[in-house]
Protein backbone atom coordinates (compact mmCIF):
# COMPACT_ATOMS: atom_id res chain seq x y z
CA UNK A 1 0.00 0.00 0.00
CA UNK A 2 1.48 3.34 -1.07
CA UNK A 3 0.23 6.63 0.36
CA UNK A 4 1.92 8.45 -2.54
CA UNK A 5 -0.14 6.56 -5.13
CA UNK A 6 -3.34 7.18 -3.17
CA UNK A 7 -2.44 10.87 -3.10
CA UNK A 8 -1.78 10.77 -6.85
CA UNK A 9 -5.29 9.49 -7.61
CA UNK A 10 -6.82 12.09 -5.26
CA UNK A 11 -4.73 14.76 -6.98
CA UNK A 12 -6.07 13.67 -10.36
CA UNK A 13 -9.62 13.84 -8.96
CA UNK A 14 -8.92 17.36 -7.73
CA UNK A 15 -7.59 18.42 -11.14
CA UNK A 16 -10.62 16.92 -12.92
CA UNK A 17 -13.08 18.52 -10.48
CA UNK A 18 -11.39 21.88 -10.84
CA UNK A 19 -11.38 21.80 -14.65
CA UNK A 20 -14.63 20.02 -15.43
CA UNK A 21 -17.82 22.02 -15.82
CA UNK A 22 -19.81 18.79 -15.68
CA UNK A 23 -18.50 17.95 -12.20
CA UNK A 24 -19.13 21.48 -11.00
CA UNK A 25 -22.70 21.31 -12.36
CA UNK A 26 -23.40 17.80 -11.05
CA UNK A 27 -22.02 18.42 -7.59
CA UNK A 28 -21.99 22.07 -6.62
CA UNK A 29 -24.66 23.62 -8.84
CA UNK A 30 -27.18 20.79 -8.43
CA UNK A 31 -26.74 20.72 -4.65
CA UNK A 32 -27.03 24.48 -4.25
CA UNK A 33 -30.10 24.75 -6.49
CA UNK A 34 -31.72 21.79 -4.71
CA UNK A 35 -31.24 23.33 -1.28
CA UNK A 36 -32.62 26.65 -2.52
CA UNK A 37 -35.73 24.94 -3.94
CA UNK A 38 -36.22 22.75 -0.86
CA UNK A 39 -35.65 25.76 1.36
CA UNK A 40 -38.35 27.74 -0.38
CA UNK A 41 -40.72 24.76 -0.29
CA UNK A 42 -40.00 24.40 3.43
CA UNK A 43 -40.87 28.06 3.98
CA UNK A 44 -44.15 27.46 2.17
CA UNK A 45 -44.88 24.25 4.10
CA UNK A 46 -44.04 25.83 7.42
CA UNK A 47 -46.98 28.21 6.94
CA UNK A 48 -49.50 25.36 6.75
CA UNK A 49 -47.91 22.23 8.25
CA UNK A 50 -45.67 23.87 10.80
CA UNK A 51 -41.99 24.63 11.14
CA UNK A 52 -41.00 21.12 12.27
CA UNK A 53 -42.35 19.47 9.14
CA UNK A 54 -40.49 21.99 7.02
CA UNK A 55 -37.27 21.31 8.90
CA UNK A 56 -37.67 17.56 8.36
CA UNK A 57 -37.60 18.23 4.65
CA UNK A 58 -34.38 20.25 4.93
CA UNK A 59 -32.73 17.60 7.13
CA UNK A 60 -33.67 14.98 4.53
CA UNK A 61 -32.07 16.90 1.68
CA UNK A 62 -28.91 17.90 3.55
CA UNK A 63 -28.23 14.30 4.53
CA UNK A 64 -29.32 12.92 1.18
CA UNK A 65 -26.67 14.99 -0.57
CA UNK A 66 -23.98 13.12 1.40
CA UNK A 67 -25.18 9.87 -0.22
CA UNK A 68 -25.55 11.32 -3.70
CA UNK A 69 -22.21 13.08 -3.82
CA UNK A 70 -20.12 10.28 -2.31
CA UNK A 71 -21.66 7.67 -4.62
CA UNK A 72 -21.31 9.95 -7.64
CA UNK A 73 -17.67 10.57 -6.82
CA UNK A 74 -16.94 6.84 -6.52
CA UNK A 75 -18.65 5.74 -9.72
CA UNK A 76 -18.24 8.70 -12.04
CA UNK A 77 -14.60 9.22 -11.01
CA UNK A 78 -13.67 6.07 -12.93
CA UNK A 79 -15.84 7.08 -15.89
CA UNK A 80 -13.82 10.28 -16.44
CA UNK A 81 -10.79 8.09 -17.01
CA UNK A 82 -12.66 5.55 -19.15
CA UNK A 83 -14.00 8.33 -21.37
CA UNK A 84 -10.47 9.69 -21.75
CA UNK A 85 -9.06 6.19 -22.43
CA UNK A 86 -6.80 6.69 -19.46
CA UNK A 87 -8.03 4.08 -16.98
CA UNK A 88 -5.75 1.33 -18.27
CA UNK A 89 -2.83 3.78 -18.13
CA UNK A 90 -3.57 4.15 -14.43
CA UNK A 91 -3.62 0.41 -13.85
CA UNK A 92 -0.52 -0.13 -15.99
CA UNK A 93 1.23 1.97 -13.35
CA UNK A 94 2.00 0.14 -10.10
CA UNK A 95 -1.34 1.35 -8.69
CA UNK A 96 -3.19 -1.43 -6.88
CA UNK A 97 -6.94 -1.83 -6.85
CA UNK A 98 -7.04 -1.22 -3.09
CA UNK A 99 -5.11 2.04 -3.46
CA UNK A 100 -7.43 3.19 -6.24
CA UNK A 101 -10.55 2.39 -4.20
CA UNK A 102 -9.23 4.08 -1.06
CA UNK A 103 -8.36 7.18 -3.09
CA UNK A 104 -11.86 7.31 -4.56
CA UNK A 105 -13.40 6.87 -1.09
CA UNK A 106 -11.32 9.69 0.36
CA UNK A 107 -12.12 11.87 -2.63
CA UNK A 108 -15.83 11.15 -2.07
CA UNK A 109 -15.59 12.17 1.60
CA UNK A 110 -13.78 15.40 0.77
CA UNK A 111 -16.36 16.39 -1.83
CA UNK A 112 -19.40 15.45 0.22
CA UNK A 113 -18.05 17.13 3.36
CA UNK A 114 -17.27 20.30 1.45
CA UNK A 115 -20.69 20.45 -0.18
CA UNK A 116 -22.48 19.45 3.02
CA UNK A 117 -20.84 22.38 4.80
CA UNK A 118 -21.63 24.69 1.89
CA UNK A 119 -25.34 23.87 1.69
CA UNK A 120 -25.67 23.73 5.49
CA UNK A 121 -24.31 27.26 5.59
CA UNK A 122 -26.86 28.31 2.96
CA UNK A 123 -29.71 26.88 5.03
CA UNK A 124 -28.43 28.70 8.11
CA UNK A 125 -28.04 32.02 6.32
CA UNK A 126 -31.13 32.00 4.11
CA UNK A 127 -33.62 29.67 5.78
CA UNK A 128 -32.51 30.06 9.40
CA UNK A 129 -32.23 26.35 10.00
CA UNK A 130 -29.08 25.04 11.61
CA UNK A 131 -28.55 21.30 11.14
CA UNK A 132 -25.68 21.44 13.61
CA UNK A 133 -28.32 21.84 16.31
CA UNK A 134 -28.82 18.07 15.94
CA UNK A 135 -25.50 17.71 17.73
CA UNK A 136 -22.02 17.25 16.32
CA UNK A 137 -21.70 13.67 17.53
CA UNK A 138 -25.05 12.84 15.99
CA UNK A 139 -23.95 14.41 12.70
CA UNK A 140 -20.67 12.51 12.83
CA UNK A 141 -22.53 9.21 13.13
CA UNK A 142 -24.95 10.20 10.38
CA UNK A 143 -22.09 11.21 8.11
CA UNK A 144 -20.17 8.01 8.79
CA UNK A 145 -23.09 5.68 8.14
CA UNK A 146 -24.29 7.50 5.03
CA UNK A 147 -20.74 7.61 3.66
CA UNK A 148 -20.11 3.90 4.15
CA UNK A 149 -23.42 3.09 2.45
CA UNK A 150 -22.55 5.38 -0.47
CA UNK A 151 -19.13 3.77 -0.79
CA UNK A 152 -20.77 0.35 -0.98
CA UNK A 153 -23.23 1.50 -3.61
CA UNK A 154 -20.45 3.25 -5.55
CA UNK A 155 -18.22 0.18 -5.41
CA UNK A 156 -21.02 -2.07 -6.73
CA UNK A 157 -21.76 0.33 -9.59
CA UNK A 158 -18.06 0.64 -10.37
CA UNK A 159 -17.83 -3.14 -10.55
CA UNK A 160 -20.79 -3.29 -12.94
CA UNK A 161 -19.24 -0.56 -15.13
CA UNK A 162 -15.88 -2.35 -15.23
CA UNK A 163 -17.61 -5.62 -16.08
CA UNK A 164 -20.13 -4.45 -18.68
CA UNK A 165 -18.57 -1.24 -19.94
CA UNK A 166 -19.90 2.22 -20.57
CA UNK A 167 -23.13 0.98 -22.16
CA UNK A 168 -24.60 0.84 -18.65
CA UNK A 169 -22.94 4.05 -17.46
CA UNK A 170 -26.30 5.75 -16.83
CA UNK A 171 -26.57 3.59 -13.71
CA UNK A 172 -23.77 5.66 -12.20
CA UNK A 173 -26.10 8.65 -11.95
CA UNK A 174 -29.54 7.10 -11.72
CA UNK A 175 -29.33 4.12 -9.39
CA UNK A 176 -28.92 6.13 -6.20
CA UNK A 177 -32.36 7.68 -6.60
CA UNK A 178 -34.03 4.29 -6.08
CA UNK A 179 -32.91 4.64 -2.47
CA UNK A 180 -34.52 8.03 -1.98
CA UNK A 181 -38.00 6.57 -1.37
CA UNK A 182 -36.71 3.22 -0.11
CA UNK A 183 -34.72 4.80 2.71
CA UNK A 184 -37.45 7.30 3.56
CA UNK A 185 -35.16 10.26 3.11
CA UNK A 186 -37.88 12.93 3.20
CA UNK A 187 -40.67 11.30 5.21
CA UNK A 188 -41.06 8.95 8.17
CA UNK A 189 -40.80 5.23 7.39
CA UNK A 190 -44.35 4.69 8.70
CA UNK A 191 -45.66 6.55 5.63
CA UNK A 192 -44.45 3.69 3.43
CA UNK A 193 -46.71 0.67 2.73
CA UNK A 194 -45.96 -2.05 5.28
CA UNK A 195 -44.06 -4.34 2.87
CA UNK A 196 -41.86 -1.41 1.84
CA UNK A 197 -41.25 -0.56 5.49
CA UNK A 198 -39.65 -3.99 5.94
CA UNK A 199 -37.51 -3.42 2.88
CA UNK A 200 -36.58 0.09 4.04
CA UNK A 201 -35.09 -1.26 7.24
CA UNK A 202 -32.72 -3.40 5.19
CA UNK A 203 -30.85 -0.23 4.21
CA UNK A 204 -28.55 1.62 6.63
CA UNK A 205 -29.59 5.17 5.60
CA UNK A 206 -33.17 4.49 6.77
CA UNK A 207 -31.93 4.35 10.37
CA UNK A 208 -29.96 7.54 9.88
CA UNK A 209 -32.92 9.48 8.48
CA UNK A 210 -35.21 8.19 11.23
CA UNK A 211 -32.64 9.04 13.90
CA UNK A 212 -32.12 12.51 12.43
CA UNK A 213 -35.84 13.22 12.51
CA UNK A 214 -35.90 12.02 16.12
CA UNK A 215 -32.93 14.22 17.00
CA UNK A 216 -34.84 17.28 15.90
CA UNK A 217 -36.91 17.03 19.10
CA UNK A 218 -33.95 16.35 21.34
CA UNK A 219 -30.27 16.05 20.58
CA UNK A 220 -29.98 12.56 22.04
CA UNK A 221 -28.20 9.91 20.01
CA UNK A 222 -30.24 6.91 18.92
CA UNK A 223 -27.52 4.38 19.69
CA UNK A 224 -29.64 1.43 18.67
CA UNK A 225 -30.31 2.82 15.21
CA UNK A 226 -26.72 3.92 14.75
CA UNK A 227 -25.47 0.46 15.70
CA UNK A 228 -27.90 -1.36 13.39
CA UNK A 229 -26.98 1.04 10.60
CA UNK A 230 -23.27 0.43 11.16
CA UNK A 231 -23.66 -3.36 11.26
CA UNK A 232 -25.71 -3.36 8.07
CA UNK A 233 -23.13 -1.07 6.52
CA UNK A 234 -20.29 -3.42 7.39
CA UNK A 235 -22.15 -6.29 5.73
CA UNK A 236 -22.93 -4.22 2.64
CA UNK A 237 -19.39 -2.90 2.44
CA UNK A 238 -17.82 -6.38 2.68
CA UNK A 239 -20.31 -7.69 0.10
CA UNK A 240 -19.60 -4.77 -2.25
CA UNK A 241 -15.85 -5.41 -2.11
CA UNK A 242 -16.39 -9.10 -2.82
CA UNK A 243 -18.71 -8.22 -5.71
CA UNK A 244 -16.29 -5.66 -7.11
CA UNK A 245 -13.38 -8.10 -7.03
CA UNK A 246 -15.52 -10.67 -8.80
CA UNK A 247 -16.56 -8.16 -11.48
CA UNK A 248 -13.02 -6.82 -11.93
CA UNK A 249 -11.57 -10.31 -12.31
CA UNK A 250 -14.32 -11.25 -14.76
CA UNK A 251 -13.69 -8.03 -16.68
CA UNK A 252 -10.01 -8.90 -17.08
CA UNK A 253 -10.83 -12.51 -17.98
CA UNK A 254 -13.27 -11.54 -20.71
CA UNK A 255 -11.10 -8.68 -21.98
CA UNK A 256 -13.86 -6.17 -21.21
CA UNK A 257 -11.57 -4.09 -19.01
CA UNK A 258 -9.30 -3.20 -21.91
CA UNK A 259 -12.23 -2.94 -24.35
CA UNK A 260 -13.92 -0.36 -22.09
CA UNK A 261 -11.70 2.23 -23.65
CA UNK A 262 -11.84 0.88 -27.18
CA UNK B 1 22.18 -12.10 -22.86
CA UNK B 2 20.02 -10.91 -19.98
CA UNK B 3 16.30 -11.11 -20.68
CA UNK B 4 14.11 -8.29 -19.45
CA UNK B 5 10.92 -10.12 -20.38
CA UNK B 6 10.39 -13.86 -20.68
CA UNK B 7 7.10 -15.25 -21.96
CA UNK B 8 6.53 -18.98 -21.84
CA UNK B 9 3.54 -20.92 -23.19
CA UNK B 10 1.19 -17.96 -22.76
CA UNK B 11 -2.46 -18.80 -23.44
CA UNK B 12 -5.60 -16.69 -23.66
CA UNK B 13 -9.02 -18.13 -24.38
CA UNK B 14 -12.26 -16.25 -24.87
CA UNK B 15 -14.76 -19.07 -24.34
CA UNK B 16 -14.04 -21.62 -27.05
CA UNK B 17 -11.91 -19.17 -29.05
CA UNK B 18 -8.19 -19.37 -28.48
CA UNK B 19 -6.80 -15.85 -28.99
CA UNK B 20 -3.25 -16.64 -27.88
CA UNK B 21 -2.02 -20.18 -28.18
CA UNK B 22 1.03 -21.11 -26.12
CA UNK B 23 3.39 -18.44 -27.35
CA UNK B 24 6.92 -18.12 -25.99
CA UNK B 25 9.47 -15.40 -26.60
CA UNK B 26 12.00 -13.20 -24.83
CA UNK B 27 12.90 -9.53 -24.93
CA UNK B 28 16.64 -9.18 -24.22
CA UNK B 29 18.11 -6.10 -22.57
CA UNK B 30 18.64 -3.20 -24.95
CA UNK B 31 16.89 -4.86 -27.89
CA UNK B 32 13.87 -3.74 -29.89
CA UNK B 33 11.59 -6.63 -30.71
CA UNK B 34 8.90 -6.14 -33.33
CA UNK B 35 5.63 -7.88 -32.60
CA UNK B 36 3.68 -8.21 -35.81
CA UNK B 37 0.63 -9.88 -37.17
CA UNK B 38 -2.60 -9.25 -39.04
CA UNK B 39 -5.60 -7.74 -37.27
CA UNK B 40 -7.03 -10.22 -34.78
CA UNK B 41 -3.80 -12.24 -34.65
CA UNK B 42 -3.52 -11.84 -30.86
CA UNK B 43 -0.96 -9.01 -30.56
CA UNK B 44 -3.03 -6.62 -28.49
CA UNK B 45 -4.38 -9.43 -26.30
CA UNK B 46 -0.79 -10.50 -25.62
CA UNK B 47 0.23 -6.95 -24.74
CA UNK B 48 -2.75 -6.57 -22.44
CA UNK B 49 -1.70 -9.75 -20.63
CA UNK B 50 1.87 -8.48 -20.42
CA UNK B 51 0.53 -5.32 -18.77
CA UNK B 52 -1.80 -7.16 -16.40
CA UNK B 53 -5.03 -5.63 -17.69
CA UNK B 54 -6.13 -8.99 -19.15
CA UNK B 55 -5.74 -12.31 -17.37
CA UNK B 56 -4.07 -15.26 -19.06
CA UNK B 57 -5.44 -18.78 -19.01
CA UNK B 58 -2.02 -20.37 -18.77
CA UNK B 59 1.67 -19.88 -19.19
CA UNK B 60 4.20 -17.68 -17.53
CA UNK B 61 5.26 -14.02 -17.75
CA UNK B 62 8.51 -13.00 -16.09
CA UNK B 63 9.98 -9.51 -15.89
CA UNK B 64 13.56 -9.22 -14.68
CA UNK B 65 13.42 -12.91 -13.78
CA UNK B 66 10.44 -12.44 -11.45
CA UNK B 67 6.94 -13.85 -11.89
CA UNK B 68 4.72 -10.98 -13.07
CA UNK B 69 1.50 -11.98 -11.32
CA UNK B 70 3.25 -12.53 -7.99
CA UNK B 71 5.27 -9.28 -8.19
CA UNK B 72 2.95 -7.10 -10.21
CA UNK B 73 3.59 -3.70 -8.63
CA UNK B 74 7.35 -4.22 -8.53
CA UNK B 75 7.42 -5.25 -12.21
CA UNK B 76 5.10 -2.45 -13.36
CA UNK B 77 7.34 0.05 -11.57
CA UNK B 78 10.15 -0.83 -14.01
CA UNK B 79 8.21 -0.98 -17.29
CA UNK B 80 5.83 1.32 -19.14
CA UNK B 81 3.48 1.45 -22.08
CA UNK B 82 2.88 3.82 -24.99
CA UNK B 83 0.04 3.50 -27.43
CA UNK B 84 -1.77 5.69 -29.87
CA UNK B 85 -5.00 4.08 -28.67
CA UNK B 86 -4.65 5.01 -25.00
CA UNK B 87 -4.53 8.67 -24.20
CA UNK B 88 -4.11 10.63 -21.03
CA UNK B 89 -6.87 12.38 -19.09
CA UNK B 90 -8.26 14.85 -21.60
CA UNK B 91 -9.82 17.34 -19.22
CA UNK B 92 -6.67 18.23 -17.35
CA UNK B 93 -3.46 19.86 -18.53
CA UNK B 94 -0.38 18.11 -19.84
CA UNK B 95 1.56 19.10 -16.71
CA UNK B 96 -1.20 17.87 -14.39
CA UNK B 97 -1.33 14.55 -16.23
CA UNK B 98 2.41 14.09 -16.04
CA UNK B 99 2.49 15.09 -12.38
CA UNK B 100 -0.16 12.45 -11.56
CA UNK B 101 1.84 9.74 -13.34
CA UNK B 102 5.11 10.90 -11.78
CA UNK B 103 3.50 10.45 -8.38
CA UNK B 104 1.96 7.09 -9.34
CA UNK B 105 5.47 5.91 -10.22
CA UNK B 106 6.94 7.54 -7.09
CA UNK B 107 9.35 9.62 -9.18
CA UNK B 108 11.80 11.58 -7.06
CA UNK B 109 11.74 15.30 -7.85
CA UNK B 110 8.83 15.00 -10.32
CA UNK B 111 8.91 18.65 -11.39
CA UNK B 112 12.53 18.39 -12.53
CA UNK B 113 11.86 15.07 -14.25
CA UNK B 114 8.92 16.53 -16.16
CA UNK B 115 10.95 19.62 -17.08
CA UNK B 116 13.77 17.45 -18.47
CA UNK B 117 11.46 15.25 -20.51
CA UNK B 118 9.37 18.06 -22.01
CA UNK B 119 12.59 19.78 -23.02
CA UNK B 120 13.89 16.60 -24.67
CA UNK B 121 10.64 16.18 -26.59
CA UNK B 122 10.37 19.91 -27.30
CA UNK B 123 6.89 20.32 -25.86
CA UNK B 124 7.59 22.87 -23.11
CA UNK B 125 4.97 25.21 -24.51
CA UNK B 126 2.24 22.57 -24.19
CA UNK B 127 2.45 22.08 -20.44
CA UNK B 128 -0.54 24.28 -19.60
CA UNK B 129 -2.74 23.04 -22.43
CA UNK B 130 -5.49 20.53 -21.84
CA UNK B 131 -4.53 17.13 -23.23
CA UNK B 132 -7.64 16.93 -25.44
CA UNK B 133 -6.68 20.20 -27.16
CA UNK B 134 -3.42 18.75 -28.50
CA UNK B 135 -2.86 17.55 -32.08
CA UNK B 136 -2.25 13.84 -32.77
CA UNK B 137 1.50 14.39 -33.02
CA UNK B 138 1.61 16.36 -29.78
CA UNK B 139 -0.45 13.69 -28.00
CA UNK B 140 1.99 11.03 -29.18
CA UNK B 141 4.92 12.97 -27.78
CA UNK B 142 3.19 13.54 -24.45
CA UNK B 143 2.27 9.83 -24.34
CA UNK B 144 5.93 9.01 -24.90
CA UNK B 145 6.89 11.34 -22.06
CA UNK B 146 4.43 9.55 -19.81
CA UNK B 147 5.94 6.23 -20.85
CA UNK B 148 9.42 7.48 -19.86
CA UNK B 149 8.46 9.19 -16.61
CA UNK B 150 9.65 6.27 -14.46
CA UNK B 151 12.89 5.61 -16.39
CA UNK B 152 11.58 2.22 -17.52
CA UNK B 153 13.86 -0.59 -18.57
CA UNK B 154 11.24 -1.90 -20.98
CA UNK B 155 8.54 -0.08 -22.93
CA UNK B 156 5.70 -1.84 -24.65
CA UNK B 157 4.68 0.23 -27.65
CA UNK B 158 1.41 -0.47 -29.43
CA UNK B 159 1.43 1.29 -32.79
CA UNK B 160 2.82 4.52 -31.32
CA UNK B 161 2.95 6.23 -34.71
CA UNK B 162 -0.51 5.25 -35.95
CA UNK B 163 -2.51 8.26 -37.13
CA UNK B 164 0.60 10.43 -37.45
CA UNK B 165 1.61 12.08 -40.72
CA UNK B 166 4.88 10.76 -42.24
CA UNK B 167 6.93 13.72 -41.03
CA UNK B 168 5.81 13.50 -37.40
CA UNK B 169 6.02 9.69 -37.53
CA UNK B 170 9.62 9.96 -38.74
CA UNK B 171 10.49 12.41 -35.96
CA UNK B 172 8.83 10.14 -33.40
CA UNK B 173 10.82 7.17 -34.66
CA UNK B 174 14.02 9.17 -34.47
CA UNK B 175 13.19 10.01 -30.86
CA UNK B 176 12.59 6.34 -30.12
CA UNK B 177 15.91 5.44 -31.76
CA UNK B 178 17.69 8.11 -29.69
CA UNK B 179 16.09 6.89 -26.51
CA UNK B 180 17.05 3.35 -27.23
CA UNK B 181 20.68 4.34 -27.72
CA UNK B 182 20.93 6.80 -24.85
CA UNK B 183 19.01 4.82 -22.24
CA UNK B 184 19.65 1.26 -23.48
CA UNK B 185 15.92 0.66 -23.47
CA UNK B 186 14.30 -2.62 -24.36
CA UNK B 187 11.19 -2.20 -26.48
CA UNK B 188 8.43 -4.53 -27.58
CA UNK B 189 7.05 -2.75 -30.62
CA UNK B 190 3.88 -3.41 -32.59
CA UNK B 191 3.12 -1.65 -35.83
CA UNK B 192 1.55 -2.25 -39.20
CA UNK B 193 4.20 -0.13 -40.84
CA UNK B 194 6.82 -2.55 -42.12
CA UNK B 195 9.34 0.18 -42.95
CA UNK B 196 9.26 1.27 -39.31
CA UNK B 197 9.80 -2.28 -38.15
CA UNK B 198 12.70 -2.79 -40.55
CA UNK B 199 14.19 0.50 -39.38
CA UNK B 200 14.13 0.06 -35.63
CA UNK B 201 13.73 -3.62 -34.74
CA UNK B 202 16.57 -6.02 -34.00
CA UNK B 203 14.27 -8.98 -34.22
CA UNK B 204 10.73 -9.58 -35.37
CA UNK B 205 8.11 -11.97 -34.07
CA UNK B 206 5.22 -12.76 -36.40
CA UNK B 207 2.03 -13.93 -34.77
CA UNK B 208 -1.00 -15.31 -36.58
CA UNK B 209 -4.11 -16.99 -35.21
CA UNK B 210 -2.56 -16.71 -31.76
CA UNK B 211 0.62 -18.58 -32.67
CA UNK B 212 4.14 -17.43 -33.43
CA UNK B 213 4.70 -18.31 -37.08
CA UNK B 214 8.11 -16.74 -37.60
CA UNK B 215 10.85 -15.15 -35.54
CA UNK B 216 14.09 -13.70 -36.90
CA UNK B 217 15.86 -10.47 -37.74
CA UNK B 218 14.07 -8.36 -40.37
CA UNK B 219 16.79 -9.28 -42.87
CA UNK B 220 16.65 -12.95 -41.94
CA UNK B 221 12.91 -13.03 -42.45
CA UNK B 222 13.05 -11.45 -45.88
CA UNK B 223 15.88 -13.77 -46.93
CA UNK B 224 13.62 -16.71 -46.24
CA UNK B 225 11.45 -15.48 -49.06
CA UNK B 226 13.76 -16.77 -51.75
CA UNK B 227 12.26 -15.11 -54.81
CA UNK B 228 13.45 -11.70 -55.91
CA UNK B 229 12.06 -9.85 -58.89
CA UNK B 230 14.45 -9.00 -61.75
CA UNK B 231 13.11 -6.54 -64.29
CA UNK B 232 15.15 -6.28 -67.47
CA UNK B 233 14.80 -3.81 -70.30
CA UNK B 234 16.69 -4.68 -73.47
CA UNK B 235 17.14 -3.81 -77.14
CA UNK B 236 16.45 -6.35 -79.89
CA UNK B 237 17.25 -10.07 -79.83
CA UNK B 238 14.08 -10.89 -77.93
CA UNK B 239 14.17 -14.46 -79.21
CA UNK B 240 17.72 -14.99 -77.96
CA UNK B 241 16.69 -13.77 -74.50
CA UNK B 242 13.63 -16.00 -74.33
CA UNK B 243 15.62 -18.96 -75.57
CA UNK B 244 18.25 -18.37 -72.87
CA UNK B 245 15.69 -18.04 -70.06
CA UNK B 246 13.89 -21.20 -71.16
CA UNK B 247 17.18 -23.07 -71.32
CA UNK B 248 17.91 -21.88 -67.78
CA UNK B 249 14.43 -22.99 -66.72
CA UNK B 250 13.51 -19.49 -65.53
CA UNK B 251 9.88 -18.40 -65.39
CA UNK B 252 9.36 -14.91 -66.80
CA UNK B 253 6.61 -12.50 -67.76
CA UNK B 254 6.75 -10.23 -70.80
CA UNK B 255 5.69 -6.73 -69.80
CA UNK B 256 6.15 -5.33 -73.30
CA UNK B 257 8.32 -6.15 -76.30
CA UNK B 258 11.45 -4.83 -74.57
CA UNK B 259 10.83 -5.67 -70.90
CA UNK B 260 10.61 -8.94 -69.00
CA UNK B 261 10.12 -9.67 -65.32
CA UNK B 262 11.81 -12.75 -63.90
CA UNK B 263 11.09 -14.27 -60.49
CA UNK B 264 14.24 -15.96 -59.31
CA UNK B 265 16.52 -16.65 -56.40
CA UNK B 266 18.67 -13.68 -55.45
CA UNK B 267 21.87 -15.73 -55.86
CA UNK B 268 21.05 -16.48 -59.50
CA UNK B 269 20.81 -12.85 -60.58
CA UNK B 270 24.50 -12.28 -61.57
CA UNK B 271 24.58 -15.56 -63.50
CA UNK B 272 21.41 -14.74 -65.43
CA UNK B 273 22.50 -11.21 -66.31
CA UNK B 274 25.89 -12.47 -67.41
CA UNK B 275 24.27 -15.26 -69.47
CA UNK B 276 21.88 -12.87 -71.21
CA UNK B 277 24.77 -10.58 -72.12
CA UNK B 278 26.73 -13.54 -73.43
CA UNK B 279 23.73 -14.43 -75.61
CA UNK B 280 24.23 -11.06 -77.32
CA UNK B 281 21.26 -9.25 -75.78
CA UNK B 282 21.89 -5.57 -75.11
CA UNK B 283 20.48 -4.84 -71.60
CA UNK B 284 19.57 -1.17 -71.17
CA UNK B 285 18.09 -1.23 -67.65
CA UNK B 286 18.16 -3.56 -64.68
CA UNK B 287 15.87 -3.37 -61.64
CA UNK B 288 16.09 -5.80 -58.74
CA UNK B 289 13.33 -5.90 -56.16
CA UNK B 290 14.29 -7.87 -53.09
CA UNK B 291 11.56 -9.28 -50.80
CA UNK B 292 10.57 -6.89 -48.04
CA UNK B 293 9.10 -7.44 -44.63
CA UNK B 294 5.83 -6.38 -46.16
CA UNK B 295 6.01 -9.41 -48.48
CA UNK B 296 6.55 -11.62 -45.45
CA UNK B 297 3.61 -9.97 -43.71
CA UNK B 298 1.36 -10.40 -46.74
CA UNK B 299 2.30 -14.06 -47.08
CA UNK B 300 1.34 -14.65 -43.47
CA UNK B 301 -1.77 -12.49 -43.53
CA UNK B 302 -3.04 -14.22 -46.67
CA UNK B 303 -2.55 -17.60 -45.08
CA UNK B 304 0.23 -18.80 -47.37
CA UNK B 305 2.72 -21.27 -46.00
CA UNK B 306 5.69 -19.44 -44.61
CA UNK B 307 9.21 -20.83 -44.72
CA UNK B 308 10.44 -21.40 -41.15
Amino acid sequence: MSIERIKAVILQELFITKRSLEVIMDLFFFSVVSILVFGLVSVFISQSAGVRTAQLLLIGLLLWEIIRITQYSMSVGALWNIWSRNLSNMFIAPLTLAEYMIAQMISGIIKSLFIFLLISTITILIFHFNIFNLGLLNLAFFFMNLTIFSWSLGIVLLGVIFRFGTRIQALAWGTVFIFQPLTAAFFPVKILPSFLQNIAYLFPPTYVFEAARGALSNQSINWQYMLISLLENLIYFAASLWFFNLMFKKSKQTGQFSRNEG
Amino acid sequence: MENILEVKDLVKNYGQFCAVDKISFNVPKGKVIGFLGPNGAGKTTTIHMLLGIALSNGGEIKYFGRDFYKNKSACLQRINFASSFNTLQGRISVYENLLVFAKLYAVKNPKQKIANLVKYFEVEDLLDQRFWDLSAGQKTRVNLIKSLINDPELILMDEPTASLDPDIADKTLSLIEDLRKSKKLSILYTSHNMNEITRICDEVIFIDHGKIVAQDTPLGLTKRLSKSTLRLTFEDKKNALEKFLKAENQKFTKINKNTVVIKLNEKEIPKIIFGISQAGVWITDIEVEKPTLEDVFLQIARGKKYVH
